[in-house]
This record gives C-alpha cells, sequence and structure tokens, in this order.
C-alpha cells in the first residue's frame, strides 16, 4: 500500500506508542564514538535506498534495519563565544541538546540526557532504569579540554543539569549487576532472608541519612539528597527482585572473564552485556561511549599506532584521513557484532533488533573541524514497528538532533514536549 | 593563580565580599582553638591611593598598546581602572597581571620593555595592594562535605579490617575537581555508587567475620550451575564430558580468601586400554590430573587442594582421554566409548581451618558471647566500637540503637551470633556517617564567623591529608582530650604520620594527581617506534617517581629537588632506558647521576612520556605541563575561532618538530601562549617520546635551546637551573595544590595572604618537605570552619 508520510506532528503525543502492538516492548540505546567522523566515507551517496558507505559496510548483514540521518545538529556543543573545548561539549551535549557550562571546577552544569529523561517516566517497568556502559573510566587527573571538567567528555548521560551518571567499564561487573552475584546454590529461602536485611539496612541508612542531614549546611544537605535518593533507587531494586521470584534463565556461561586487556574484546564483551540486559529485560535503556571524547587511544591493531585524537586533526593529510576512516570502520565493526546478535534474538513479534532503537554516531562531525552540525548519526532497528528502516534520509542541515530524541521518547511512550534545543518531532521516520 | 577567577566566583558571591569587607573589625583570639568564633573581618586602610600616580602611567606606558580598548587583548582592557578600588574590584585578572608582570611574561618579546625596577615596582604595588585585601581576612572557607573517594574507601578499609581488599577498584571514578579527586563539591554519590557501596559492606562483612555456618559446611555446587561443555549424563545422575577436553566448570565466588579443598566426585564410562583421566584447573592452569578408575556403580570422590584470593575464581574439570571405536560387524567389533561423568563438585575448608580466625576477626570482635544470655550485650560492645572507628567520633546511644534494630532481625532465624555482628559491620559500612566526612557548624548558614575545626574532625583531617584514610587509635585519643588543637601537637603528629607507611598514599594520591602520573596508564608510546616501551617498563616508570617523591617525604628533603637533583631510583629497565650501565633486577635502587641529563622531576621517564603522543614528543604538552604543575600558571584554553592547523598550510607537515611549530608561531593570536609553552617542551626535546636521551629526532639534530623567563638556554640542564631559580613561584604553586588536596576545595582569593605566608615560612626553613606540611595544617584554612555564605 502506498501511503503519505504520515506527519508526526499531527499526531497526539504517545499515540505511536499505542499504535505499536499492545505487548511490544521497545528499547532505546545510544552508542558513542569519540572524535567525529571521515564524512566523505561515511555518508550514503543518494537519499533512500542507499550504498553502504565504506565504513559501513560492515553492516551488510543488518543494512535493512539502518536509518541513516544526515544533517542532524547539535547546536549547543558549539563554543557560542565559550572558545576551546569542543570535545568535551560535543559529548557532554550530544544527549542533552544544552550548552554545558565551562568550567573545570564544582560548578559543572549541563542538562539532563535523553536517556535518563525516558527512565523517570519508564525506569519503574524494569529492574534497572537504565544501564550505562562505557570503554573508558572517567579520567583521572586535571581538566579534560581546554578548561572543561572531565565529566563533560567522559559522560553523554546527564541524570540531572549537574549530575552526570558514571558508566561501568567492566563487563564482568555489569554482568553482576544484572544477574547478581549469581550464587545458583542459594535457597529461596536464604535469598529472601537476605533481602529482608539488605531492606532493613537500607531502612537504618535512610535514618542515619535523616539525623545527620538535620545538622548540615544546604551545600552539604545537597550530598545527603543524592545519597538518599541513591538508597531509594535501591530500594525500588529490592522490591523487583522480590517479585521476579524466578531465576533469570542466563546461563552462567554467559558471564564474561574478570580480565580483559584487549579493547576489540571489551567492545565486544560489554556489547553482549547490552545485548542481555534487553534480551532479558532488566532494562530497557542504555547508553554506551565507545571511549570518551578526546579520547587519544592508540589503535595499533588495525595499524594505527598514532593517537585517535591526535590523527583526528588531520588537516587534510591523506594519510591521516585514511587512518581515521580506518578507525571510523572500526567501531562500525562492533556495532555490527551487536547489531547482529540483536538480529539472532527473536522475540514474539519480530527480533530484538526490530523492537529496539539503535542510535549510532558521534557528536562531532569532521575531527579536525570540531563541527557539530551535519553528525554522523544512524539509527538502526524498527523501533517496535515504528520505524521505516533501510534509508538514508537527508534533513535540512542544522535540524536539531534532540527532535530525534523527541520522537523516540515518544515511542518509547514518554510524554515529553521537549528536550534542549528541540522544535518539534523528527518527520520521515515512518 | 589561574584559577581564582572561577573560584571566588562560586565561594564568595560579590555581596558576600561586600558583606565581608564591609563588617566591623573586631578583636581575634591568637589561639584559635581557645576562641568559640572568630569574627572574619577586615580593617579599611586610609592612605592616599597611589595607583593614577605611580602605577597608571606605567600601565598606559607598556600595556596600553595591546590592552587599551574597550575590550583589549584577551579580553582585557587595563584603561578602564583608575583608582586601587577598581583594582580590587576585578582581582582575579590583576592576579594574572601580576603574574604575567613577575615572570616576564609581559610584555610579550619584540614589545617596549619596562626596566628591572620598574617591572619590580609594578609586581610589588599589584601584589601588595592585592594581598592587603585579604591579609586582615581571616576566612577559612567554606568546605562541603566529602565523600569518601575510591582510595580513602580502600585505605579505611584495609585500616578498619586489617584486610587489604581494595573493594574500591571496582567504583566508579571519582569526578575530579581542581586538579584532585577528594573535592567536596565535586564528588557526587550515584545510584550505581551506592550499590557498589552495598555490595562492597556485604563482600567485606563476609570477608572480615568468619560465622560458624561459613567454616563449617561444605559449599555443594549446584550441578545446573555448572557450566557445562558436553551434557546432562544419559543416566541423568551428573554432568556428561564426552570429548577430550570436555569441561565442566563453575565461577565461584570466595568470600574469604584462603586455602580450600574442592571436592569432584566422577565416575568413568570406561572403555578401551586405560580408565578415564581428567584433570582439574583451577583459573584456567591446570592443578593435577588423576586417573577417574570408578563406574557408575560407585563414583569416586577426589580432593584437590587450592589456595584462592577473594573473588570469583574459576574451578574446572577436563576430560583428558577420549576414546571412542565404532561398532564394525565385519571385524566383530563392538562399539566402545569412554567418556567422563561429574556427579558433584564440592568446596570444603580445610580441617582446623574454624579454629584459625582470621586476625580481621580479632580486630572486630573484641569480646564474644560466653552464653546466649550475653549475646546482646557483647554484639552492642562489638558494633559500638566498630562504629566509634568507622565513623571516626564517638557514637551516640541513638545511634547504636539504630544499628541493633538492623541485627537483631536475625533473631530466631537460626544465624549465628557471627552473622549478626556481620550484619552489623555491613549496615555501619554503608551508613552516610561512615561513607561522608561530615563536619558540622553551629551556625550552618553564618559565613561570618570562623570556629575552630571539632577534634574529632580535626583529626580525620589529618589523617585523610597525609594517610587518605582513618585516624589511629592515637589521634582519636588526642581528639577525645582536645590536645590535638594545640599547635605543637598538631605539629609533632603531622611529622610522626609523615615517617608511617601509611604516608605511601601521598605519593600515590597527591604526586599521583599533581603530577599526572595516574594518565602514565592511558599512554601507549607506539610501539614500532618504541619497542622498549613495555607494561614492565611503564610500571617501573611509575615506580621511579613515586620512590623520589617518598624519598623527599620520608627524608624531609629540599621541596626544590622535584625541580632539580642529581639523583633518583631506578631498575634494570628504567636503567637501559636512562643508558645507565651496572643496574641489574627489577628491584629499583638509588643512583646518583654523573652529568646533568638526568635530576628532578623533567628528566624522569613518567612525567616525559605522559606528556608525550604515542609516536612523537609533543613540546606544548611539556611547556603546559611544567607551567600548570610548577607555577600554577596554565595558559588560557585556544580563544576562540583560532584558525585550525588545517588552515595554515596544505598538506603534510616537513621539517624539524620546531620548525613546523615555529612557523605556527607565526600567527600572533597563538604566539601569545605558545612564546610560554614551546620553549619549555622544546628545552626538553633531548628526551624522546618515553624519556630517553636522544641528540638526533629522525634525521634531524635535536635543538633544545630557547629563552625562559628572559633568559636564554642550551641544554634541559641549563633550562632546569632558570627553573630553581623561580624557588617563590614553584613553592607558592605547589602550597596551593596541596592546600586544595588537604582542605578538598578549591582556593580562592581569601587565601591568597595566608598562601604568600606560608610560602614565606617554608623558604624560611630551607624549603623542606615537612615545613610545607606543617604549614598546610596549621594554616587558618585547615584548623578553623565557617558556614556557608548566601543561605538561611
Amino acid at each position: 500500500m502506498m501511503s503519505l508520510p504520515m506527519l508526526e506532528a499531527m499526531l497526539p503525543l504517545t499515540a505511536l506508542a499505542q499504535s505499536a502492538a499492545k505487548h511490544r516492548i521497545n528499547r532505546m540505546a545510544f552508542l558513542f564514538v569519540p572524535n567525529g567522523m571521515h564524512m566523505k566515507d561515511w555518508t550514503p551517496a543518494t537519499d533512500g535506498a542507499f550504498e553502504l558507505p565504506w565504513i559501513m559496510e560492515p553492516l551488510k548483514n543488518v543494512k535493512s534495519s539502518l536509518t541513516v540521518m544526515t544533517g542532524l545538529t547539535q547546536h549547543n556543543a558549539f563554543d557560542l563565544g565559550d572558545g576551546g573545548g569542543d570535545h568535551a561539549r560535543s559529548s557532554a551535549a550530544w544527549l542533552t541538546g544544552c550548552h554545558p557550562k565551562k568550567t573545570d571546577g564544582a560548578d559543572i552544569k549541563n542538562g539532563i540526557s535523553v536517556d535518563q529523561l525516558a527512565a523517570q517516566h519508564i525506569g519503574n517497568r524494569t529492574a534497572l532504569p537504565t544501564l550505562e556502559l562505557g570503554c573508558e573510566r572517567g579520567a583521572q587527573a586535571g581538566n579534560c579540554d581546554s578548561g572543561y571538567s572531565c565529566a563533560y567528555s567522559s559522560s553523554i548521560s546527564w541524570r540531572a543539569e549537574t549530575t552526570p551518571v558514571a558508566h561501568e567499564t567492566s563487563p564482568r561487573a555489569v554482568f553482576e549487576r544484572l544477574f547478581g552475584n549469581g550464587d545458583p546454590n542459594e535457597t529461596a529461602e536464604s535469598r529472601a532472608k537476605r533481602l529482608r536485611y539488605k531492606h532493613s539496612i537500607l531502612d537504618f541508612v535512610s535514618d542515619d541519612a535523616k539525623a545527620l542531614k538535620s545538622k548540615l549546611g544546604s551545600r552539604d544537605q545537597v550530598k545527603l539528597t543524592e545519597y538518599i535518593d541513591g538508597v531509594r533507587e535501591i530500594e525500588q531494586r529490592l522490591e523487583w527482585m522480590e517479585k521476579s521470584r524466578s531465576k533469570s534463565n542466563i546461563s552462567a556461561a554467559s558471564e564474561p572473564s574478570a580480565n580483559i586487556t584487549d579493547y576489540g574484546e571489551q567492545l565486544h564483551l560489554l556489547s553482549d552485556m547490552m545485548v542481555l540486559a534487553f534480551q532479558s529485560d532488566q532494562t530497557r535503556i542504555a547508553t554506551f561511549m565507545f571511549a570518551n571524547d578526546g579520547s587519544n587511544r592508540s589503535y595499533k591493531n588495525i595499524g594505527v599506532p598514532e593517537g585517535h585524537h591526535e590523527v583526528s586533526h588531520h588537516g587534510m593529510d591523506p594519510v591521516k584521513l585514511d587512518k581515521i576512516k580506518h578507525i571510523n570502520r572500526f567501531h562500525v565493526e562492533n556495532l555490527a557484532y551487536l547489531l547482529e546478535k540483536m538480529k539472532s534474538i527473536q522475540e514474539p513479534d519480530g527480533t530484538l533488533l526490530d523492537n529496539s532503537m539503535i542510535v549510532y554516531g558521534a557528536g562531532i562531525s569532521d575531527g579536525d573541524r570540531h563541527n557539530h552540525d551535519n553528525l554522523p548519526t544512524l539509527m538502526a532497528g524498527g523501533g517496535a514497528g515504528t520505524i521505516k528502516s533501510g534509508r538514508h534520509i537527508r534533513y535540512p542541515n542544522q535540524t536539531p538532533m534532540t527532535n530525534l530524541f523527541l520522537s523516540m521518547l515518544d515511542r518509547m511512550g514518554v510524554p515529553a514536549e521537549h528536550i534542549g534545543d528541540s522544535t518539534g518531532k523528527l518527520q520521515q521516520l515512518i | 593563580m589561574g584559577n581564582i577567577s572561577l573560584i571566588s566566583l562560586y565561594f564568595l558571591s560579590p555581596a558576600a565580599l561586600l558583606l565581608l569587607g564591609a563588617s566591623a573589625s573586631q578583636g581575634h583570639s591568637t589561639q584559635a582553638h581557645k576562641a568559640k568564633t572568630a569574627s572574619i573581618s577586615q580593617n579599611a586602610s586610609k592612605s592616599p591611593d597611589t595607583f593614577p600616580k605611580d602605577i597608571l602611567p606605567l600601565i598606559k606606558t607598556y600595556c596600553g598598546t595591546c590592552h587599551g580598548e574597550k575590550s583589549g587583548s584577551a579580553g582585557l582592557s587595563l584603561m578602564a581602572f583608575h583608582s586601587s578600588a577598581d583594582v580590587l574590584k576585578s582581582r582575579s585578572e590583576w592576579e594574572k597581571v601580576s603574574q604575567n608582570i613577575e615572570t616576564s611574561h609581559m610584555p610579550p618579546e619584540g614589545n617596549p620593555q619596562p626596566t628591572k625596577e620598574q617591572r619590580e615596582q609594578l609586581f610589588a604595588w599589584i601584589d601588595g595592594t592585592l594581598s592587603k585585601g585579604v591579609c586582615d581576612v581571616r576566612d577559612p572557607g567554606h568546605v562541603t562535605m566529602r565523600r569518601l573517594n575510591r582510595d580513602e574507601y580502600n585505605n579505611t578499609i584495609r585500616d578498619l579490617t586489617g584486610f587489604d581488599l581494595k573493594p574500591g577498584d571496582s567504583f566508579p571514578n571519582d569526578d575530579v575537581g581542581y586538579g584532585f579527586d577528594n573535592i567536596g563539591d565535586v564528588l557526587s554519590m550515584s545510584p550505581l555508587l551506592m550499590e557498589k557501596y552495598m555490595s562492597a559492606a556485604e563482600k567485606i562483612s563476609m570477608a572480615a567475620i568468619v560465622t560458624p555456618e561459613m567454616a563449617q559446611h561444605p559449599a555443594v555446587i549446584n550441578l545446573t550451575a555448572i557450566e557445562n561443555s558436553g551434557s546432562l549424563s544419559p543416566d541423568g545422575d551428573g554432568l556428561f564430558l564426552p570429548t577430550t577436553g570436555s569441561e565442566a566448570a563453575v565461577n565461584y565466588d570466595f568470600t574469604q580468601p584462603g586455602e580450600y579443598i574442592v571436592r569432584v566426585k566422577a565416575y568413568g564410562q570406561q572403555a578401551g586400554d586405560e580408565k578415564a583421566k581428567m584433570s582439574f584447573k583451577l583459573d584456567g592452569v591446570v592443578n593435577s590430573s588423576v586417573e577417574v578408575p570408578q563406574t557408575a556403580k560407585s563414583p569416586g570422590t577426589f580432593e584437590f587442594a587450592i589456595k584462592v584470593g577473594l573473588g570469583k575464581h574459576r574451578l574446572a574439570v577436563d576430560f583428558d582421554n577420549d576414546f571412542y571405536q565404532p561398532r564394525d560387524k565385519l571385524k566383530k567389533l563392538k562399539e566402545m566409548d569412554r567418556n567422563l561423568v561429574i556427579t558433584g563438585i564440592e568446596i570444603a575448608r580445610p580441617e582446623g581451618t574454624k579454629n584459625s580466625i582470621p586476625a580481621s576477626n580479632r580486630r572486630i570482635i573484641t569480646i564474644a558471647p560466653k552464653t546466649p544470655q550475653e549475646n546482646d550485650k557483647c554484639a552492642r560492645i562489638v558494633l559500638s566500637s566498630f562504629a566509634r572507628k568507622a565513623y571516626r567520633r564517638p557514637v551516640t546511644n541513638a545511634e547504636v540503637d539504630r544499628i541493633m534494630r538492623v541485627v537483631n532481625l536475625t533473631a530466631n532465624t537460626g544465624d549465628s551470633w557471627e552473622r549478626k555482628i556481620q550484619l552489623g559491620v555491613q549496615a555501619i559500612l554503608v551508613s552516610p556517617n561512615f561513607l561522608f566526612r561530615a563536619e558540622t557548624d553551629p551556625n550552618p548558614g553564618d559565613a561570618k564567623h570562623a570556629h575552630p575545626v571539632g577534634s574529632y574532625e580535626l583529626a580525620s583531617r589529618l589523617s585523610y591529608f597525609l594517610w587518605s584514610s582513618m585516624p589511629d587509635e592515637q589521634l582519636l585519643k588526642l581528639a577525645a582530650d582536645n590536645t590535638i588543637q594545640q599547635p605543637a601537637v598538631l605539629a609533632s603528629q603531622a611529622k610522626r604520620m609523615l615517617r608511617d607507611p601509611k604516608a605511601a598514599a601521598l605519593a600515590d594520591s597527591f604526586a599521583g594527581q599533581w603530577l599526572q602520573l595516574r594518565s602514565l596508564v592511558n599512554v601507549s608510546p607506539d610501539p614500532a617506534k618504541f619497542p622498549v616501551f613495555n607494561t614492565k617498563l611503564r610500571q617501573s616508570m611509575q615506580t621511579e617517581t613515586e620512590m623520589y617523591f617518598e624519598e623527599i617525604v620520608k627524608e624531609d628533603r629540599s621541596i626544590l629537588e622535584f625541580l632539580n637533583s642529581n639523583y633518583s631510583y631506578v631498575n634494570e629497565p628504567l636503567a637501559k632506558l636512562y643508558g645507565l650501565s651496572g643496574v641489574t633486577g627489577d628491584n629499583f635502587r638509588k643512583v646518583t647521576f654523573a652529568d646533568d641529563h638526568r635530576g628532578g622531576l623533567l628528566s624522569q621517564a613518567s612525567v616525559l612520556t605522559v606528556t608525550s603522543n604515542p609516536t612523537r614528543t609533543s613540546p606544548v604538552k611539556r611547556g603546559k605541563w611544567v607551567l600548570t604543575n610548577f607555577f600554577n600558571s596554565a595558559p588560557p584554553p585556544p580563544p576562540p575561532n583560532v584558525p585550525v592547523l588545517a588552515d595554515d598550510k596544505k598538506g603534510p607537515l616537513e621539517g624539524t618538530l620546531r620548525e613546523r611549530m615555529e612557523a605556527h608561531r607565526k600567527n600572533p593570536i597563538c604566539a601569545s601562549c605558545h612564546s610560554r609553552m614551546d620553549p619549555i617542551g622544546f628545552g626538553l626535546e633531548n628526551y624522546d617520546a618515553t624519556g630517553a636521551w636522544r641528540t638526533k629526532d629522525g634525521v634531524y639534530a635535536v635543538d633544545s635551546s630557547g629563552t625562559l623567563f628572559g633568559q636564554k638556554f642550551t641544554t634541559p640542564g641549563q633550562l632546569k637551573n632558570i627553573l630553581m631559580e623561580k624557588k617563590k613561584q614553584f613553592t607558592r604553586c605547589l602550597t596551593e595544590k596541596m592546600l586544595t588536596y588537604a582542605l578538598g576545595r578549591g582556593i580562592t582569593t581569601n587565601d591568597k595572604c595566608n598562601i604568600d605566608a606560608m610560602t614565606g615560612k617554608i623558604a624560611k626553613n630551607d624549603y623542606r618537605f615537612s615545613a610545607l606540611v606543617t604549614e598546610v595544617v596549621q594554616s587558618t584554612a585547615f584548623k578553623m570552619r565557617r558556614g556557608e555564605e548566601g543561605t538561611h
């Protein structure tokens, strides 16, 4: 049947989510790569049906699930008079659409990110509201980029405007979070007892926190409020664990090893964890930083011994450009691994990939120019029947990327009116 | 003082500054600890303003060309200032001006320069004026409650339990502010971290306290939990391992480190000439291989002794000798198939373990009940004593009552008394009283009156500063009777603590961050260009600098030795890198250098590598590193719209690195900062990207000459001599860094005067490390507190 492109703006809020099959679960994830992209070999030559550009070639088995979007922009990642620091701003603004405050001290300020906004509304439907993954810990010393705190370049996920969310870098630790310490010998009785004790400890610390709070000044109280929020979230988590009496059917064989030295292996294992979390419905929202922005990691395994950030300032040097595009493709190979895995998992209505929206991209377009318009962005998955994939859509440049987020939130059943600099929902997705 | 502007805005709003300035002068006690409160105030000085007559003309002459019009170069117009009152309204700008004049950075080369006397006069006036405003203010500043960071958590757990478990290693990194990860305002608490605290507390309590339940019963591994590359046996009685290399494995979480017996029950489906054989592997390494002659009728039990650390270990059983012969009617052979079947795995403590209680048990369980009637009483004693240490202060009855409410849940559950203590310990370790170091003010909204930090709080300030850990009994005792408040006691405690092995935390946490050694793990020099670089060399680099730092701490040497000296610590890998002969083995030893190629931090491979790119050195990064970490004068970030390198020239760059960079510096916008950073970096070009000495970079000869602070140098040794002349600036920088670290807050303009005075006293004490530490712990900021401004 031939139909006109549906204009989302015409639909009432969350109508899309409602129109999707009633019990069909939708998920969203945001996968971030640093230091921009070799745009020439990223952008498909034609609109609509497209040939995979060189960097995307590894995605050939999931091509029909891809929606490549050109023209999306994070205006607030530009300097707007603040000078250098595009790497820090690119990651900080990527999911928030906000202009991060330039500081390397105590007063960091950004905005809430799309994943956390979704979690506020639908996070209580799963054991974990969200899952944050990344390959690099936050930097440990100094400011990270031209006077910006390291919090900006190592966090795409922001719980509130002053609170970045740390990501987990160890696949083993993620596994333990998802499936507990996995002592399969534990009896139901002892498990129940342990949960009861935990509840009582949480009551105890809440009382302690209340007693302490009354003696403190306002800034100290802010710290305690964060603490109390954390306690509350764990309480909710415990309640989930009590409800789900049946053990998860995740076999111990999926538990990753504790010692990983290879970056490629880490990417694969963290991807496995994300897929497991979606598959077992432990969470429906995830973020994954393949590396922090400004990362100067060396990619010796693919013949690029120089640091990524260093070569991303290519100055049109063809040798450097070639290296960048190989790094870009290496990251996409991992994306392919993840998407193919999702595609292999059957759910009642289609595959796990069909029932997800996986956004992949960078917060910088050209690594040398540090521009934040025309961002390299693709979305994989069918959004539980709400996205018509297999296309390259060219939007007018400067289209707020946050419009895409609004459309995604809608598909998740989150009634958001705006996020960051959004101006409305993104058209043509269906 | 590059950070001042932000900090002052944050800590003291203009309104609050006005308030401080306006409040009338009150007499304050010389012995702060005796005074209940001391008013933060300043005298308004009334002498004629010398700015218009003496200073403005010099500024006009030498600075006006660039900083004249409305928005001058670097956004600074100096023509808008007409009086010293104007100057005081823009402290942070004038602090930069003062620094740039003192270091001869401004006016830039090629512009008319003031005479030496004029320069000194300008500096003295600005510095004096800026000091005048704050020297009478005895403002300790406000410190926000600090959460234990990862290192502090690890060390505190070590000192509380006696077990060095390092649970914090799996926590997310702590946020960094003002260069350090122990800043109260910046340390946040996330649900993820809270979850980690909960799980760590459970693990610690189980590792530190042995319960009868744990000591007596072997853990029987549920067969369905075993990861099996084969399948269930045909009879369903065990795990079926059909081919050579088939494996049954379990990732077992050992809650206590130590010796264990793994019992494997197995039998063979025997066939062929030999009996079935199996290997037992611990973490992938074969522990032993045995023959399994038993059959399904009576499986055998095999014991393997292992010794493991805390946490998960992989226990695996492999089938070693598969044999299969298909049925062959012609040859009259029947089918023969040898397989291994595992029917059970148990993990037990060896005999006698229950009597060998770990030291942590004794440390925590100071008294055990002899009769069940004593259970509650003893639990209360044990847990109050543990809570006192964990909270680093006496505990109230109400607090202990709350703990007891948790542990009394174990009543009528069949749990042992020890389990009860475990639960109490677990609860205490997630209490905000443990995880945060709260300091209280009599009136949290009063920013105008300072009061001495409480004695227990002071003990914690001291111990977390020097040990990154909890106070020991001696400190707690001195806190109990308030003697810790006495300056002499404070000073002698600081000296004692510096000699304690726990002071290694200063090298790890303070030096690790000050010198950015923590970033060393992230660098990966190109193996093609630097084949000698490997993990061991990287670790050696770090160890050298840590030992060098510790030498200065322990031997109470001059802090100027950070800049230059003639010794260091090396092992064989480092000695090879440095071209030193006669050093063999991995052990470090002190060496004295014969020439000035090595000596001081700037010639240590750690610093030289951390400031390099993977394939080459980066003079800019090295220069910036020195300015930032030695002189606190990090150049500002590049201004907006700086032309990128791509616009400078097309195609690959050619020539020496220096030539390429000098070409880049022809752009005056770039030059204003790079003229400060690059010469320092060029002076260190004799060290390659891993710190090895070189005289050639590729085909080009290394040229390590340059001009710094107006003085010429031609070798790294001469560069260091010039740096050595900036004793005062270096000392001031290090004092600021250490004060930031000790207080857990950013430095504000109100600290300037204190820091100046401290710098002077450290110089008088021959720049000894202990003088630096003593000045920090004796400072108003360290010993006093006040509430926050702008609240209530």
